[in-house]
């Protein structure tokens, strides 16, 4: 794969109509949605994994100009949805992007996923088996000091952080009013407008869990309601735990191993910062 | 499991705990055996007492909420409220007859054994505590904070000093070294826009715009200049023919000297003011100008009768020029210590 399958992609500014492929092609897909109108469907359980064969028979069909087209396009909305690192979920790709392509879908995203590591030095994960959902992580090495480039930086990343310290250091898991205290000290007022972020409980609860750096679930049996924090999917897969140890260790001038849960906790996974591979293994 | 007769209603049994505790109870509190041998009277009246009810209800809603209210306060290993807590609650307990009662009981033990749970994980961490305060304190001075030195306020620690614009820049910087994020796709230099530039017209318009409003403006403030300089300067001049003739009446005789008359010893300005005044005056044929004999200007109002429109007498002009230097020479060599021209209340120096 060289620089110039980048080029599709480069020129695909907007997702214009293009030919559709022959029409043997509709057939093999009534046989999975039952009719032509179903395909518009945004369900994803009308969207059956298409075995092998199938994919190997539609690309028989197309053109590799048409099937790296179609890569390019992929691509290109998942840079995009990126940006507000929101994940992209399969049935939305499918239904805006893959559309009548849906037969070798497994074949597309295996290039894609092929373009984003060599190409971009990203890498594609599934961060949710169950909803297939994805998103896109660096897959270069994280700089040791802060990046020599200086781009700016995102003031939420940091508050981000902190939170993120805070659950992880206390094993995983904390009751809401844990964080909402510790960010009052930090000067930020979840009651209040923060000039910096604005409303803060919306972004901790809603933004953050969105984009699935947190996941903010009810606690049973309160009274009043009261939720817990936890690290989200793509917390798990981008966040580096014996990095956010070293940091404990540099801000209270301690050795990372005193504390001992939280070490061997960060250690202990081969790759303690990142979750499941990407799409090849996807079913 | 014993019940006692008269309650008749379903309870507690399904909680293991407190039917547990319940049984211990009844074996202490009740000095009979298992108390069916209470009589059916007495347990109604027990069970039926409202009062009672209500005061056992309320004070099972106190623990309740005393165990949530101070959550962080008996978390702490170093107190026993948490037991306290249970022992009130067992005490309450046998009391207890109606569902109502024993559900809030239950209630209390979900709340009481949560906490038990999270005081439990407490005790098996093993390595330093994480103390998200301390935490928090270390947090700050990364970020920079600003700490005063307060000796007054110590209680006040949380409102000590102030952070920097970039702190929470500061703490992301950090955060990329944790994080693998990728980094966000933009088009660099934007999209392409391809009409003319816009821009340049706009600058010229801007441009103009001030300057066409400035000229509005001045004509405008000149206006009122003039209007109020007109009236201005006609009030002057008669303010000032008043001077003279008054000043003349006195004695008509002797002659006033022009100096004397225009000069203000303390105003450089005022002095040209009035010199340009009494040039109306003379303009107009109301004062008149003279030598006397020893070559000094005189100033005279004119008689009402002298006055010819017109004038056949000659008219003869003169430019007068008087810097501050010979504005000073002449207060000396004249000795004026007042002005004879009262300068006027309203008009600005």
């Amino acid at each position: 794969m060289t620089f110039g399958d980048s080029l599709p992609f480069m020129r695909c500014v907007a997702m214009t109509q293009r030919k559709r492929p022959s029409s043997t092609q509709s057939s093999s897909q009534r046989r999975h949605t039952g009719n032509l109108v179903a395909q518009d469907e945004d369900d994803d359980a009308t969207f059956t994994q298409p075995s092998t064969s199938q994919v190997q028979r539609g690309l028989e069909k197309l053109t590799p100009a048409q099937v790296d087209q179609k890569t390019a396009e992929v691509v290109q909305y998942f840079l995009v949805k990126d940006q507000k690192k929101m994940p992209v979920r399969r049935a939305d790709l499918v239904k805006h992007v893959v559309k009548d392509y849906r037969n070798i879908y497994p074949e597309i995203l295996k290039r894609a996923a092929r373009t984003f590591d060599q190409v971009f030095g990203l890498k594609l994960v599934e961060i949710d088996p169950k909803n297939k959902m994805y998103i896109l992580v660096n897959n270069l090495e994280t700089p040791d000091k802060a990046s020599p480039v200086r781009s700016p930086s995102n003031p939420k990343m940091g508050l981000l952080l902190a939170i993120l310290s805070v659950i992880f250091m206390k094993g995983g898991v904390v009751r809401e009013n844990l964080i909402w205290n510790t960010l009052r000290k930090l000067r930020v007022d979840p009651g209040e407008k923060h000039e910096e972020f604005g409303d803060v409980r919306k972004m901790v609860t809603d933004e953050f869990v969105r984009q699935r750096y947190l996941e903010y679930v009810r606690i049973p049996h309160t009274e009043p309601i009261e939720h817990e924090f936890r690290w989200g999917q793509r917390a798990d897969a981008e966040v580096s735990k014996v990095k956010i140890l070293e940091f404990m260790g540099e801000l209270h001038e301690q050795d990372p191993k005193t504390w001992t849960q939280q070490y061997r906790q960060a250690h202990s996974l081969p790759n303690s910062s990142q979750a499941s591979t990407s799409s090849s293994s996807q079913r | 499991m014993k019940r006692s007769k008269g309650g008749g209603d379903e309870e507690a049994p399904r909680h293991n705990g407190s039917a547990g505790r319940r049984k211990a109870d009844q074996q202490q509190s009740d000095g009979d055996e298992g108390g069916s041998d209470i009589g059916p009277a007495d347990l109604q009246d027990d069970d039926n007492d409202q009062g009672l009810r209500r005061e056992i209800r309320s004070k099972y809603r106190d623990l309740i909420s005393s165990v949530q209210q101070n959550r962080e306060d008996m978390l702490s290993p170093s107190n026993n409220k948490l037991t306290e807590v249970l022992e009130e609650a067992n005490k309450l307990f046998k009391d207890v007859r109606q569902a109502r009662e024993a559900a809030l009981d239950a209630q209390l033990l979900v709340v009481a054994t949560d906490l038990g749970k999270e005081k439990a994980s407490q005790l098996f961490s093993e390595g330093t505590a994480f103390d998200p305060t301390a935490f928090a304190e270390h947090l700050l001075s990364f970020m920079g904070l600003n700490r005063l030195e307060d000796d007054e306020d110590e209680q006040q620690n949380t409102a000590n000093g102030y952070l920097p614009q970039d702190a929470w820049h500061r703490l992301a910087r950090r955060a990329e070294c944790c994080f693998r994020t990728a980094p966000s796709f933009h088009y660099m230099m934007g999209s392409f826009y391809a009409e003319p530039p816009p821009p340049k017209q706009r600058i010229e318009r801007q441009r103009k715009a001030p300057s066409k409003e400035a000229k509005r403006i001045m004509p405008t403030q000149l206006k009122k200049m003039e209007e109020s300089q007109q009236e201005a300067t006609e009030k002057e001049v008669e303010r000032i023919l008043g001077y003279l003739k008054s000043y003349y009446q006195d004695d008509p005789t002797s002659p006033i000297s022009y100096y004397e008359f225009v000069i203000d010893p303390s105003s450089f300005s005022r002095t040209v003011e009035n010199i340009f005044h009494t040039s109306f005056l003379i303009r107009d044929g109301l004062a008149r100008m003279y030598l006397d004999e020893e070559k000094l200007p005189c100033i005279a109002p004119v008689e009402e009768g002298e006055v010819e429109a017109g004038g056949s007498t000659s008219r003869k002009q003169c430019i007068l020029s008087i810097s501050p230097k010979i504005w000073k020479e002449l207060i000396d060599a004249f000795d004026i210590k007042d002005s004879i021209i009262r300068p006027p209340n309203t008009q600005n120096d």
